[in-house]
């Protein structure tokens, strides 16, 4: 029962204005998890697109900043009915498009509620999309799930399996998702899906826990290990999202910023100071802290700063053009707001 | 504001006016000895600005503890980015780091293992290529020689990154030091992007075998992979370029394998040469043998017409190129009387 609070009269683009000509365009486009740093920005765009489509917006909480702009609904996707909820929703509006962005941006020791969130939630969405006959389905995914291992090649297609990281969850989560979707899409075959494997964003007000991380004045890495980094911009992230939800792009991408610098460097273009520590120690010492933020044991993270784990960006570059910032430009540019907010 | 700039004005140097017509001309005495008055003035003016380094150092300073600190921090944060660039290739290559590297590399070539090189006419001008090579010795000092000698010879293709096993790349403090100097972990998938991109790869199919082959089994080539140096050519349409590497196989003679303390220490096992654990790091330096470097003919793989027949192909292929090799090592060894010379 999804509780219809969102009903605001003030539609920006009425029908007349919708989808003519263009006929991949849609109409009608539903945002799932848009109380988060991406879904309210990719409303804000899509609503100042010329031909603006109608926006759903589907959380737990209505962001303030998009009062009025859009239709909101409160669906708790981690509610048991939450994919009949949605079926009605994204029926009774029309949507013909949805981006699913409910994700963690950062893991949280509430293993469980990120579980029900990321795996079953998604289910639920995938479960909807199919019941309500969705002509598109965009879902957020990282490059995070091909996992950090030594054993990686330099660039990781496509292609390659998802091994995730045992330790840490949420990764493995969203491996989950990845591996319901290869079952869902061959069943829904009207259903143009895209899967977006973002790697780490970086940018002036993009905030999770690896941006947390790297804001720090000491950055902890593991001695003897120097990985090649990337990073995506947000802004490029954002046009992604946007290409992706406005015109047919099916298929599985990886979107990363070109050019990759090793970690070492990355540090010392911040002008921040390095603690190399062995990684038995460094796993040791970090342990209790980094089960209080995440709920993961180090290794969880701190493996994605020790082995390889670049992903391949061309196949994304040729569908979606090539993005503004390469991976040292979105570097510098997080690095550079961190500089001007301490003056603030 | 006009304040400001009116206190200035007698500290202002006055240079000669410029002259657009006077531009095409060289610089007469007469300006030249202004410039140098200018020059002069604007140094006596720094002079005293600066405080004077011989006016004798308050001693109740003490020492500047935050000083200290910021320097020992700077120098911290900094070190071992002082011989680094800001920027490296797909694969890590860094080019600051190599062209520090080369004076060294050369070093080894003409002075230390005095590599005779034989076949340049059969070097491909046309880049990519993939180099063949036997291999031997646990550091991969063949690769990085046959790399060093290719850039030499075809300065404008670009330095072939040569492959490392696994169990090299993967050691900490190995894998950031090879990919700075060219080094990639083998496997198809690099050696494909490598080849796509038009670089040259210099491969080892025989891996890790060959590594671990003990000094009495030297130069006789171990089974060679699983063919995927030959797919990768074929898949990429490059030449292969077959290399017999002589010499490399007596830098670190292994005289017997120790399995028990490399078993704890993750390593496929551990050599014993003469040198190496008896003098401990010193071991670590390969010994002054004579190389030979030969390259023979460029081999052109077509496409494989019937899919079926395909894994025999290949296979047929990978055995070719291991007698040819076999034969390129044959001549190296011909070439040299013993192994120093």
């Amino acid at each position: 029962m999804a509780e219809q609070e969102g009903e605001d009269e003030y539609d920006e683009c009425g029908d007349e204005c919708g989808e003519r000509g263009d006929v991949t365009a849609p109409s009608c486009i539903a945002i799932t998890g848009l109380d988060s740093h991406f879904g309210m920005r990719l409303a804000e765009r899509l609503l100042e697109r010329p031909r603006a489509p109608r926006l759903i917006g589907i959380d737990l909480h209505r962001p303030l900043r998009l009062a009025g702009r859009l239709n909101f609904h409160r669906v708790d996707l981690t509610d048991p009915t939450a994919d009949g909820e949605l079926a009605q929703v994204l029926a009774d509006e029309g949507v013909e498009a949805l981006i699913h962005l409910a994700y963690r941006h950062s893991p949280t020791p509430d293993l469980e509620y990120d579980h029900e969130l990321e795996t079953i939630g998604s289910l639920h969405v995938m479960n909807a999309c199919a019941a309500a006959k969705l002509r598109r389905l965009v879902v957020a995914s990282s490059t995070m799930l091909y996992g950090p291992r030594s054993d990686n090649p330099n660039f990781l297609t496509e292609s390659h399996r998802l091994r995730g990281h045992a330790e840490a969850h949420c990764v493995m989560n969203r491996v989950e998702v990845e591996d319901l979707l290869v079952d869902w899409v061959p069943r829904h075959r009207d259903t143009e899906v895209t899967v977006l494997r973002s790697c780490w964003v970086m940018g002036p007000t993009y905030r999770d826990h690896v941006v947390r991380f790297f804001e720090r004045p000491v950055i902890p890495t593991v001695l003897g290990y120097d990985p090649l980094m990337q990073f995506i911009h947000e802004s490029d992230l954002l046009s992604v999202y946007e290409d992706a939800i406005c015109e047919a792009h099916p298929g599985i991408f990886n979107i990363v910023g070109r050019g990759v610098l090793p970690l070492s460097t990355l540090i010392a273009l911040a002008g921040k100071r390095r603690a190399t520590l062995p990684a038995p120690l460094l796993y040791r010492v970090s342990s209790y802290p980094a089960q209080g933020q995440t709920g993961d044991p180090p290794a969880g993270f701190f493996d994605y700063l020790r082995y390889l784990w670049v992903a391949d960006g061309e196949r994304g570059w040729a569908e979606f053009g090539a993005p503004d910032y390469s991976t040292r430009e979105a570097w510098i540019s997080f690095v550079s707001s961190r500089r001007l907010q301490r003056y603030q | 504001m006009s304040d400001g700039q009116g206190g200035r004005e007698d500290n202002v140097v006055k240079l000669p006016v410029h002259d657009p017509a006077h531009d095409e001309d060289v610089l007469d005495d007469e300006r030249l000895e202004a410039l140098r008055l200018a020059l002069e003035d604007l140094r006596r003016e720094v002079r005293a600005r600066l405080p004077d380094p011989k006016a004798p150092r308050r001693e109740d300073e003490g020492i500047d503890l935050f000083a200290l600190f910021d320097e020992l921090r700077e120098r911290v944060s900094t070190l071992g980015m002082s011989e680094r660039s800001i920027e490296t290739d797909e694969f890590g290559l860094d080019r600051q780091a190599m062209s520090r590297a080369a004076p060294l590399l050369d070093f080894l070539l003409e002075r230390y293992w005095r590599v005779d090189v034989v076949g340049t006419k059969n070097l491909p001008t046309r880049s990519p290529c993939l180099f063949v090579a036997n291999r031997s010795g646990l550091l991969p000092y063949d690769g990085a020689m046959l790399s060093h000698v290719v850039q030499r010879l075809l300065p404008e293709a670009g330095r072939p990154r040569f492959m490392v096993a696994d169990w090299l790349i993967t050691l900490p403090f190995v894998q950031p030091f090879l990919a700075r100097y060219g080094g990639v972990r083998a496997c198809r998938e690099n050696a494909d992007r490598l080849l796509r991109t038009g670089r040259s790869v210099v491969a080892f199919p025989e891996g890790v075998k060959g590594a671990a082959k003990s000094f009495a089994e030297r130069y006789r080539l171990k089974r060679f992979g699983r063919g995927g140096v030959v797919r990768a050519a074929i898949e990429n349409g490059v030449p292969l370029v077959p290399v017999g590497i002589v010499g490399a196989e007596e830098a670190h003679p292994v005289l017997f394998k120790s399995y028990l303390p490399a078993r704890l220490l993750g390593l496929p096992f551990i050599p014993v040469t003469p040198t190496f654990p008896l003098l401990g790091p010193l071991g670590f330096l390969p010994l002054p043998t004579k190389w030979v470097v030969v390259f023979g003919e460029p081999v052109e793989l077509p496409l494989p017409e019937d899919a079926d027949d395909e894994e025999l192909e290949i296979s047929q292929c990978t055995a070719e190129l291991r007698e040819r090799i076999q034969a390129l090592v044959e001549v190296g060894l011909d070439r040299r009387s013993s192994i120093w010379g």
